[in-house]
């Protein structure tokens, strides 16, 4: 079929139309930053455990312990982390004074890399505590930053989808423990988590 | 046929654009006269400590199974009730607080998946749903009219919770064991959001 004017017209006609529904689409999106800045206190909440990389290593690290680990911890640990997390969230944000928090943070990925290369099946409440002192440490460290935040709200919606968005991950990846190759290579990932764990810490002592 | 197509895509090119002309055609519409019902349904749903908690009660309530629909309609009765006290109560400043801790309570409710008698959820329906409504019908103005207003809220709030119930109904219907663990989840991040944000607020209140 050759190629007429008329049948070109139309497609125009969407396209313009398009364009012109663009041009509305400004409007609808300013007319909610009024009540809550979602999009402000919400980035800076995502960025800031993402773009910490011993957080990160350490979140993921905290998934991965969780899938070798099995039930019930795989399920108890991404339920009770981020209340924990938030606990420490408010010693940081009223702050309160935790010492060495850079250097707890660095230890979390050496103490749980290394549980992880070890494939160390401690008991449930022990897995609990260990996993619970370094949430308190990541989640001071969140928090001492938080009431500099434009929205609060926002800002506390990011970190924990962010955080918790980590963890799925670490568990997703821990899917492979199913595999005798899949195991290993989660063992050789924990020495690699815990090499990272070793870098940061070598930091902080040589900076501090 | 490529012309019928592009007639197609012209077609949905307009509606599209209609669909967006809308808002900005809005404010000249044939809605001029139910205002104040968007005001009032918009002042609760674009603000965050609203909605959370909203979401947390439908998830709670349809963890308890279709028959606790009734546990919206209170809250549905209590938000116009709360909303009606605004207008004759004077300011309550700490309000906002109160609406967070619903948001701790009913995240922490959804994590713990305990089976509590169904006079608790009707208790906690009712309280909160007095506060969430005095918060939102304090931001009722001079020429704001009630009758429009209220229902805006109190139906904003039935919609929020309404969805938060059918899809976790729907959710824990299906037969994988991983999803009344991902429910939980849901309610542990809200409820550490809602204990994040308590502390910042304390915390400026403390320094004011």
């Amino acid at each position: 079929m050759r190629i007429t004017r008329s049948t070109i017209s139309p497609d125009l006609f969407s396209r313009s139309m398009f364009a012109l529904a663009c041009l509305f689409w400004p409007a609808l999106a300013l007319a909610h930053v009024g009540q809550g800045d979602i999009s402000g206190g919400f980035l800076a909440g995502v960025a800031h455990p993402v773009f910490g990389l011993d957080h990160v290593v350490a979140m993921v690290a905290v998934g991965i312990w969780g899938a070798q680990l099995g039930k019930p911890a795989i399920w108890v640990l991404p339920v009770t982390f981020p209340l924990v997390m938030a606990f420490g969230g408010v010693l940081g944000g009223l702050g309160v004074p935790i010492p060495g928090i850079e250097i707890g943070i660095a230890v979390s990925a050496i103490v749980l890399g290394g549980m992880i290369a070890f494939a160390t099946r401690p008991p449930l409440w022990v897995a609990a505590i260990v996993v619970g002192i370094f949430a308190i440490f990541h989640g001071h460290a969140h928090g001492a930053e938080l009431p500099e935040s434009a929205n609060a709200i926002s800002y506390a919606v990011g970190f924990v989808a962010a955080t918790g968005s980590l963890h799925a991950l670490g568990i997703l990846i821990g899917v492979a423990n199913r595999w005798n190759a899949g195991a290993k290579a989660l063992r050789a990932g924990g020495g690699v988590i815990a090499a990272c764990g070793i870098y940061f810490l070598t930091g902080h002592l040589i900076a501090g | 046929m490529p012309a019928r197509h592009s007639t197609q895509a012209a077609r949905s090119g307009l509606t599209a654009c209609l669909l967006f002309a809308a808002d900005s055609a809005f404010a000249h519409s044939a809605a001029r006269g139910a205002g104040d019902f968007y005001a009032g349904a918009l002042h609760a749903l674009t603000a965050l400590e609203h909605v959370l908690p909203f979401l947390a009660l439908g998830i709670l309530a349809g963890q308890q199974g279709r028959k606790a629909e009734s546990i919206l309609l209170v809250f549905c009765l209590s938000l116009a009730a709360g909303a009606s006290a605004a207008l004759w109560a004077p300011p309550l400043p700490y309000i906002g607080l109160l609406n967070i801790v619903s948001a701790i309570l009913f995240g922490g409710l959804v994590a713990a998946s305990w089976s509590l008698p169904m006079a608790v959820y009707y208790g906690l329906a009712l309280v909160f749903g007095l506060s969430h409504g005095f918060a939102n019908g304090a931001g009722m103005l001079e020429q704001t009219k009630p009758y429009l207003y209220i229902p805006g809220v109190a139906l904003a709030g039935l919609a929020v919770t309404a969805y938060g119930l059918m899809v976790t109904d729907y959710l824990l219907r299906r037969k994988a064991d991983w999803i009344h663990i991902a429910v939980r989840v849901a309610g542990s991040w809200i409820a550490a959001i809602g204990i994040l944000v308590l502390a910042t607020s304390g915390a400026a209140i403390l320094r004011a």
